[in-house]
């Protein structure tokens, strides 16, 4: 699994999201230096409080997978932060369907409305 | 002078910001005005209504308690239909002309008099006496309505917060103005007849009249001023409305009560002031001076407590001590009539009218109006009109309907016959006194609970707990398991199959799983459990749809697993594949998941242990699941470790919360530990938080008053979890309240080091754009701590309203931290989390960051 950052600068100037662009899998074995909640952690700490999940290129995610994800939710809320997740596969969306993560997570198709969806209350 | 110099100088008297400036420098000299004309015509009033009979001076009261009603009425149309500006100029333009004509009426009867047309002196001695009460009634007229406008005034610049700010630099305006007014009576009696006095007034009036225009005319081009409350055009505020507010509001009833009490007491001091006066037998220059001199020192002693203690006092006591001081000071004060001789009567009366004045002018003022503060604006412009005018008016003809019952109940017009004396009435007043203050101290402590209760209700949860959220929306063991049956499929029909019988034991196998899962039915035909089991594999041949949705199946399942030969072949397969040194990874996973399903017994045990050890993330995600099943206490060490893994870890918390309290010890020595890893230990406070009892939370407190700066984040989490799971858990306050300096000293040293041009501390990475983040986050942290040790559901909310709520919700947050916190921790957290320019709040770090270092929890 490979996550690359970009910034995306909302009209206000005061809410900047972050996108992160994940390639591959989210699972156990396919770990990288660090994962998505540590990533999210060390953002947080540099104040950003609006994430946006690219999985347009995740094939799969596990029950760790899925643990880094509501990890990396509860981290941000719980700051009064956003976390937005766009592009998930019809497979995965079905999972999430499933076991009611989709109560949770604000799910988007397109990115542009994402981070449109960032401005509003 | 400009603005900014303006500020300047406002700043080192009063806690106001740079917009503030001017609204609240014209409210001042407006409070101050009507204060001094109102403090020439009260000596000259009072001493009118003492020098007719005593058994008279209720009707005074009276007659104002019954009309006053009426002239509110007629008030509140004014105020409705006028634009506030006509509306204030107007008023003041009729009090001046009104204090004329009084002065004329009086003025004929004074014996110096050399008014040349003598036909009208006959009748104006005969209505000298209605005149005075006449003139006591306009007089409390003139300043209800001028302090009504005035704290209007007040509400349209202020919100909460502000006002609570601002509150004692307006009071003092009102105090210097009683002090002015007093002094120029005091002197001027002698020199001039009092009733010459009455027209000083109507010259300060329309000074008054020229600052109100500016007051307006600041309104209208400032955003305050457009956002407050304007009444709808043609939208009356009459007296039933207004009466219906307070009725229909359980929170106006209970003020009205308090300020009426206060009304009571009030009044039956004064004619036990007034009985003394009396029986001085001073002429009525000199009792006007006496009067003025009174008044005077009040205010001057109102002047020194008010500067000294008001603002200290509801800074560092709460609104709750604010309000009970004047009652307690009075009922002690009352109670000390009985123990006086009749000599020292005079001394006490003085004492004990002074000590109501003071306390009513001070403290109570500005408590009763801060008490208004949570009341929505619309309604708070109905009732407080009614309570300020009507209920105040009530509580003082109240006070007076029982003094004239008692002066000819109880025969107080017998003091003059030989055998009694001064101090019969006085000491019969004073039961009454007694008594309403009791009721006094009752209400006081009722409204301070729904004085915090309306604070509260205007506070709103900007976002929800993320922790409670993710837990009454998902079940995480079961989401974990969805995720890997849905991965298992894709590497082992086996593990596929043990992970469905899984979901099927715990009837979370629903039709839209199933249809999920029903997209590979044909791979799951061809595979089914072959190679795991022989044993009639009729059942999986049939749709897995079908197959699992069947009830039978469920029963099947059961039974299968209870069966010896299933045991049996189950224990072979694992001696197998744990016997193997070249078994596969997927062979691993495999025996690790069916050790989770065998019933217990030691030749799995060791397997497991193995497994435990294993490198594989996933072989191992298995192992700590059957680890969770069986509990062997042997397996903890190995377990432990596996926090330190971030592969793993959640699943490892999981295991280990299956434990339960009985390995608390155990992981309260890892998490001492300093040679541990840190990653371990980072991991451990979770686990606890989840365990959740009472020793959980104090070896977190523990752990969190050793002040490891590397575990706080994950020690503050869990506590705050377990708070949030487990209300009857306490947590030490002493320990809470040092974790909450410690990181409010850690935020001054930062903000104090910027404010230097220095980074916090050396080496460490917190200055430049990190800087804020990290006080945020210190912040949160402090806001986590607090909700340990107070109300969890106030503190979340304040902070959410700090954080990201509207001016006033943010203001609403802080009045209420400012009642529910300890008096060091509202005094060192404010200058952090208030509204402040970074230059003020340096200045505030600076003087109280001296005392934060030797605060004490």
């Amino acid at each position: 699994m490979d996550i690359k950052t970009r910034d995306y600068i909302v009209a206000d100037g005061n809410n900047n999201v972050i996108i992160f662009d994940i390639d591959g899998e989210i699972r156990r074995s396919d770990m990288t230096d660090a994962t998505l909640h540590q990533l999210v952690k060390a953002q947080l700490e540099r104040g950003r409080r609006d994430f946006l999940l690219n999985f347009e290129k995740v094939e799969f995610v596990d029950s760790f997978g899925v643990g880094e994800i509501l990890a990396s939710y509860i981290s941000i809320s719980n700051l009064g932060g956003k976390l937005k997740l766009v592009r998930i596969s019809k497979r995965l969306y079905l999972i999430f369907q499933v076991t009611n993560l989709i109560r949770i997570l604000s799910i988007y198709e397109d990115e542009a409305a994402a981070l449109e969806s960032f401005g509003k209350p | 002078m400009n603005d900014a110099r303006l500020y300047r100088v406002l700043k080192k008297f009063a806690d106001v910001r740079p917009d503030e400036v001017r609204p609240a420098l014209f409210l001042f000299f407006q409070f101050f005005l009507i204060t001094f004309t109102f403090y020439i015509i009260k000596a000259v009033k009072e001493s009118f209504v003492i020098g007719v009979n005593p058994a008279w001076w209720p009707f005074a009261d009276l007659i104002t308690a019954v009309l006053i009603g009426f002239v509110i009425a007629f008030n509140a149309r004014l105020l409705a239909r006028l634009p506030r500006r006509k509306y204030a100029s107007s008023t003041l333009i009729f009090f001046a002309s009104n204090l004329v004509f009084f002065w004329f009426v009086f003025w004929l009867n004074t014996p110096q008099k050399t008014f040349p047309i003598s036909s009208l002196l006959p009748l104006a001695q005969l209505s000298y006496v209605p005149f005075v009460f006449i003139f006591s009634l306009w007089s409390d007229i003139f300043i209800a309505m001028s302090v009504t406008q005035f704290w209007i005034g007040v509400s349209d610049f202020f919100n909460p917060h502000q006002a609570k700010r601002i509150i004692g630099f307006l009071v003092t305006g009102g105090l210097l103005g009683g002090i002015g007014g007093s002094l120029l009576t005091s002197r001027l009696a002698h020199l001039i007849n009092p009733v010459n006095l009455i027209l000083v007034c109507p010259v300060i009036l329309m000074l008054m009249l020229f600052l109100v225009n500016l007051l307006h005319k600041e309104r209208e081009t400032t955003r305050a001023g457009s956002e407050a409350y304007q009444p709808r055009p043609g939208a009356g505020i009459g007296y039933l409305e207004s009466f219906r507010a307070v009725l229909g509001d359980r929170y106006l009833r209970i003020l009205a009560g308090v300020l009426a009490s206060a009304m009571v007491i009030g009044q039956l001091v004064k004619y036990q002031f007034n009985f003394m006066v009396k029986a001085q037998g001073w002429d009525n220059s000199t009792q006007t001076s006496f009067l003025a001199t009174f008044f005077l020192a009040i205010l001057v002693l109102s002047t020194v407590f008010h500067l000294a203690t008001t603002g200290q006092v509801l800074k560092k006591f709460g609104i709750r001590l604010a309000l009970l001081i004047a009652p307690s000071v009075l009922l002690l004060g009352s109670l000390a009539v009985f123990l006086i001789p009749v000599s020292g009567l005079l001394v006490w009366a003085c004492l004990i009218r002074g000590s109501e004045r003071a306390f009513d002018t001070t403290i109570s003022q500005s408590v009763r109006e801060l008490l208004y503060i949570p009341v929505p604006a619309d309604i708070k412009y109905k009732a407080k009109m009614f309570i300020d005018m009507f209920v105040n008016k009530f509580g003082a003809g109240l006070g007076a309907a029982l003094y004239f019952l008692c002066y000819h109940a109880l025969f107080f017009a017998t003091y003059q016959q030989p055998g009694s004396n001064i101090g019969v009435p006085i000491r019969d007043l004073g039961i009454l006194v007694v008594g309403f203050t009791l009721i006094w101290i009752i209400l006081v402590w009722i409204i301070y609970a729904e004085y915090l209760g309306a604070v509260k209700r205007d506070l709103l949860r900007k976002w929800q707990d993320a922790h409670g959220v993710v837990k009454q929306h998902v079940d995480m063991d079961v989401t974990r398991l969805i995720f890997d049956t849905v991965q298992s499929r894709e590497k082992s029909s086996t593990l596929y199959v043990m992970n469905l019988f899984q979901l099927v034991k715990r009837e979370k196998l629903t039709p839209e799983l199933m249809e999920i899962l029903d997209y590979q039915e044909n791979e799951m035909k061809a595979r089914s459990m072959d190679a795991l089991l022989d044993v009639g594999g009729e059942a999986f041949f049939r749709g897995v749809g079908e197959t699992l949705s069947d009830k039978e199946f469920e029963v099947q399942v059961g039974e299968i697993m209870a069966l010896d030969s299933f045991k049996l072949v189950m224990g072979k397969r694992l001696a197998e594949i744990t016997g193997k040194k070249t078994a596969t990874e997927v062979e691993r996973m495999e025996a690790a998941r069916l050790i989770g399903q065998m019933e217990p017994s030691p030749d799995i045990y060791h397997p497991l242990e193995d497994l435990l050890r294993d490198p594989s993330p996933d072989v191992l995600n298995y192992a700590l699941g059957s680890a969770a099943v069986h509990l062997r206490k042997e397996h903890v060490p190995l377990i432990i470790p596996l926090l330190g893994n971030p592969m793993n870890r959640q699943v490892a918390q999981d295991a280990l919360e299956a434990y339960g309290p009985r390995i608390e010890d155990v992981l309260r020595k890892h998490l001492q530990d300093a040679g541990e890893r840190l990653e371990v230990r980072q991991a451990i406070p979770e686990v606890l938080a989840r365990i959740g009892d009472q020793k959980a939370a104090d070896v977190l407190t523990g752990e969190l008053g050793r002040g490891e700066e590397e575990l706080e984040q994950e020690l503050i989490d869990a506590l705050y979890k377990i708070r949030s799971s487990a209300p009857k858990v306490r947590f030490k306050p002493a320990k809470i309240k040092a974790a909450i300096l410690s990181l409010i000293r850690r935020n001054y040293e930062a903000l104090l080091a910027e404010g230097d041009g220095r980074a916090e501390g050396e080496g460490r990475s917190v200055s430049g754009p990190n800087m804020k983040a990290v006080l945020d986050l210190r912040t949160k942290r402090i806001f986590d701590l607090l909700a340990l040790i107070h109300p969890s559901e106030d503190i979340v909310k304040a902070y959410q309203n700090i954080l990201q709520g509207s001016k006033k919700s943010g203001d609403y947050s802080l009045e209420l931290l400012d009642n529910i916190l300890d008096r060091d921790l509202k005094t060192y957290l404010s200058p952090l989390i208030e509204d402040l320019p970074p230059d003020e709040r340096i200045r505030r770090l600076k003087k109280l960051a001296g005392g934060l270092g030797q605060a004490r929890p």
